[in-house]
């Protein structure tokens, strides 16, 4: 039992990935801005080191990218000094020297006192030259964290300076800072020092409120985790592994795994945090449906299965059949009508519940009912009536208790079903859930909600699989010895 | 489709050999009850697709099915003959069934209802029939590859339709519609035939599976048979019966997917009749009930009847509910 459980665990996660190449599929359907990015396979990454390189190599054959390359050295900052000053020795002289007016701008940013020497193209290179002898060891990686834990802990303007020397290579630090703490001026220190080195976004005020600044944090995250690779380097495993994750599909799926969704394109909040605002509405809608449905399907399916023929099963039977043709949308539409006055408190999920309910309950008793019909034809239930039990217990005792068995399944497989209808239910009745707010999502293109949405259903889905086929193999010992039983199970 | 193997029937060679063939002269004696005579008057060929059309034209629910299909099929066919265009806007807005001029009523754009019910036919089950056209064949096709083949190809087809069947098919059309650059009705029936093929492949690969497991299969194997004829003669015409049910439900499905996206208005732009967008109208509109009824009744009354025609199919093919049950009672 508990094997076979940690099989079918084990055996999702494939199941997962190809889930996940899917919705990959779909949600980069849009056309969207050209992503350099290869899709699966990069087998050349980038990192800083790279991206200096190439930016040296323009600015300093003076081709014509050398502006694009003087741009792309000012974007990289203090991140690619390492790599680029110990270069300037193996530069030709006039190389050297314009690579070294390349970083004049680099040098104001960082409130260098360099003042007059950056006039003169000599004078900068003994000036950058002389500035990597002195200060080489300021940019390794222990003095950089060493720097933002300072500042962290003290703040004042005599640290912040350190950092702005260091300029982009303390980005790192400084936004891991950001997600740690909660004190509004350290907050105000750390995004001053980021926007200063990227030259992006103002700097929180010092008096902003709680809300402002997750907005701030959330912001900087999603900035990092898009563009963290330009001021890194990749080294040892990290360069080996970057070849899958640094593709659009390892982007994307690392960006699933990690929770950095991103921001809704409606209203600039975490999509996080209103996925946790909205998904228990729906998940509550669900769960109330689906408890609904299996306490009305279950004696029905069962009562009329038992009395086959008579007026209760062609009676049910009937109004579950014309219940299952009938689409969602329109029991919810009819049932939002009969509601005179307008929801309140608690009881405004009697009727989207009722609306759910009924297309699973047409499902379930008919499945209920297939399920009753082949049990009741098995010899001991013609045994336990022979022996003169009474007609009530050998129905509920040895015939419905087997006749279970088989709803456990169709619990998990309706799954799909159920959340699709929630987005009508909630869209008719206007329950702000996740599906009221997917529509809204829908109808001005907020991609990252979407994709959001559509892993969360699919994850949801697949958990409810695997705990359905747990709980049937813990409930019927047979169902262990294949596992995949469950396609066997459904062809018959 | 289910002629297609059965016309094949040409004299062979070896045909006296030929076991698998079973003549009504050989066949084993027919099995009692309402198998046997449909069989009987099927033909003199007992297959599994003969039985089930057999049994299939002998059921009254699929007949009731077949005859409001067929109804609405006639409509869907001479929509232009009987109805003006529903696209037409006057300024009769919003008035109720039996004015003169306006059968059904008109909508809030002055568009006459009975028209936009009757084009709606076309374009329902135009939409509904070509999806289904490609979900069947896709069905059968991978099916019927991973049955045969087994080994690696099996194993992905099985990730593939579990990875499948876990994403809700209605939240999957709303966002590729959202998605897409330039969102039609193909982009929705290929989503749906593109997604749902998992259950008809499923059945047809377990049915692959039992064929491939008989004594006759492994005696046409013995004669010599080749893959492609195994696979033409015996394999194939099991995935018959299972593709007659997948095909109405495909097409219920479709219907009821397009009606759900065009109720939300989130559907392709509305150059088409839909009864859903005529459904979604109504939601702005409370008073104005023949906006619901009309084309509700029409969505219902074909969703029933296709319905009807699919689990009569089942009946007809699944071997344990055709021993068993009466034919009086509404069947599961």
């Amino acid at each position: 039992m508990f094997r076979h459980a940690i099989r079918r665990v084990l055996w999702s996660i494939p199941t997962l990935l190809a889930t996940s190449l899917v919705l990959f599929f779909v949600t980069t359907l849009a056309p969207g801005p050209a992503d350099p990015l290869p899709r699966f396979l990069n087998l050349n990454p980038r990192d800083v080191r790279s991206l200096a390189q190439r930016a040296i190599s323009h600015v300093a054959a003076a081709d014509e990218s050398q502006d694009a390359g003087k741009r792309e050295l000012r974007r990289l900052g203090g991140a690619a000094l390492p790599y680029v000053l110990p270069h300037l020795e193996v530069l030709a002289p006039d190389a050297r020297r314009r690579v070294a007016m390349a970083l004049s701008p680099l040098a104001e940013r960082m409130r260098l006192p360099a003042g007059a020497d950056l006039a003169e193209p000599g004078a900068a290179v003994l000036f950058w030259t002389r500035f990597w002898d002195d200060r080489a060891l300021d940019f390794s990686s222990v003095a950089v964290s060493r720097a933002v834990t300072r500042l962290v802990e003290h703040g004042t303007d005599l640290r912040e300076n350190d950092l702005i020397v260091l300029d982009t290579l303390a980005l790192p630090a400084v936004i891991r800072a950001m997600a740690n703490t909660t004190d509004p001026r350290t907050l105000a220190r750390l995004t001053e020092i980021a926007s200063h080195a990227t030259e992006r976004g103002s700097p929180l005020s010092a008096e902003a409120n709680a809300e402002e600044a997750r907005r701030a944090v959330g912001d900087w995250s999603e900035w990092w985790f898009v563009n963290s690779t330009d001021f890194g380097a990749l080294n040892g495993a990290d360069r080996v592994l970057a070849v899958i994750t640094e593709t659009r599909y390892g982007r994307w799926l690392k960006r699933l795994a990690s929770g950095q969704l991103g921001v809704s394109a409606i209203d600039g909040e975490p999509i996080t945090e209103k996925l946790r605002a909205r998904a228990p509405i729906t998940l509550l809608l669900c769960a109330l449906a689906m408890f609904v449905s299996f306490a009305l399907a279950v004696p029905i399916g069962a009562v009329g299965a038992w009395w086959r023929g008579r007026a209760f099963d062609v009676a049910s039977s009937a109004v579950m059949f014309i219940l299952y043709a009938t689409p969602t949308f329109a029991v919810a539409e009819v049932l939002r009508r009969l509601t005179t006055t307008d929801a309140f408190g608690e009881a405004r999920l009697v009727f989207p519940v009722c609306a759910l309910a009924a297309g699973s309950l047409a499902m379930l008793s008919r499945w209920q009912r297939t399920a009753m019909l082949d049990i009741a034809r098995q010899e001991f239930v013609r045994t336990a009536r022979a022996k003169g039990m009474p007609i009530w217990r050998v129905l509920v005792v040895h015939a419905l208790r087997n006749a279970l068995m088989p709803m456990v399944t169709v619990a998990g497989l309706h799954l799909p079903a159920l959340l699709g209808g929630a987005i009508v239910v909630e869209e008719v009745f206007g329950l702000r859930g996740a599906g009221f707010e997917t529509m809204r999502a829908i109808e001005l293109h907020d991609g990252a909600w979407l994709t959001a949405v559509l892993v969360a259903a699919a994850v949801a889905v697949t958990l409810g699989l695997v705990a359905s086929d747990v709980a049937c193999s813990a409930l019927d010992p047979r169902v262990k010895e294949v596992l995949g039983t469950r396609q066997e199970r459904q062809a018959l | 489709m289910t002629d297609e193997p059965l016309s094949q029937e040409t004299p062979q060679p070896n045909a006296a050999l030929d076991l698998t063939r079973r003549k009504g002269s050989i066949a084993p004696p027919a099995p009692r009850g309402s198998v046997g005579r449909a069989a009987r008057a099927a033909g003199p060929y007992v297959t599994m697709a003969r039985i089930a059309l057999g049994l299939l034209a002998r059921s009254r629910f699929a007949r009731a099915g077949a005859s409001v299909l067929g109804v609405i099929a006639f409509f869907a066919v001479c929509a232009d003959l009987l109805a003006r265009s529903p696209t037409q806007v006057s300024a009769d807005v919003l008035v109720p069934p039996l004015t003169a001029g306006h059968l059904l009523g008109t909508d809030a754009l002055g568009r006459d209802l009975f028209s936009r019910v009757i084009h709606g036919a076309r374009t329902a089950l135009g939409l509904g029939l070509a999806g289904a056209m490609v979900l069947v064949a896709l069905g059968v096709a991978i099916g019927a590859l991973a049955g045969f083949v087994g080994g690696m190809v099996d194993s992905i087809v099985t990730r593939a339709v579990e990875a499948l069947s876990a994403i809700p098919t209605l939240l999957l059309v709303l966002v590729v519609g959202a998605t897409v650059a330039h969102p039609t009705a193909a982009t929705l029936i290929w989503t749906i035939a593109l997604t749902r093929w998992t259950e008809l492949a499923r059945l047809v690969r377990a049915e692959v599976l039992l064929v491939l497991g008989s004594d006759y299969v492994t005696a046409a194997r013995a004669l010599g048979a080749s893959p492609s004829r195994l696979l033409r003669r015996h394999v194939l015409p099991n995935a018959v019966g299972p593709a007659i049910v997948a095909a109405a439900f495909g097409v219920a499905s479709i219907i009821l997917a397009e009606a759900a996206v065009d109720f939300l208005r989130v559907g392709p732009p509305d150059t088409m009749a839909s009864w859903g967008e005529a459904l979604g109208e109504a939601r702005g509109h409370a008073g104005a009930w023949w906006l619901i009824v009309f084309p509700g009744t029409a969505l219902l009354a074909t969703l029933l009847s296709l319905n009807l025609i699919g689990e009569a199919a089942r009946d007809a093919l699944d071997p344990r509910l055709r021993m068993e049950s009466p034919g009086s009672t509404l069947k599961v």
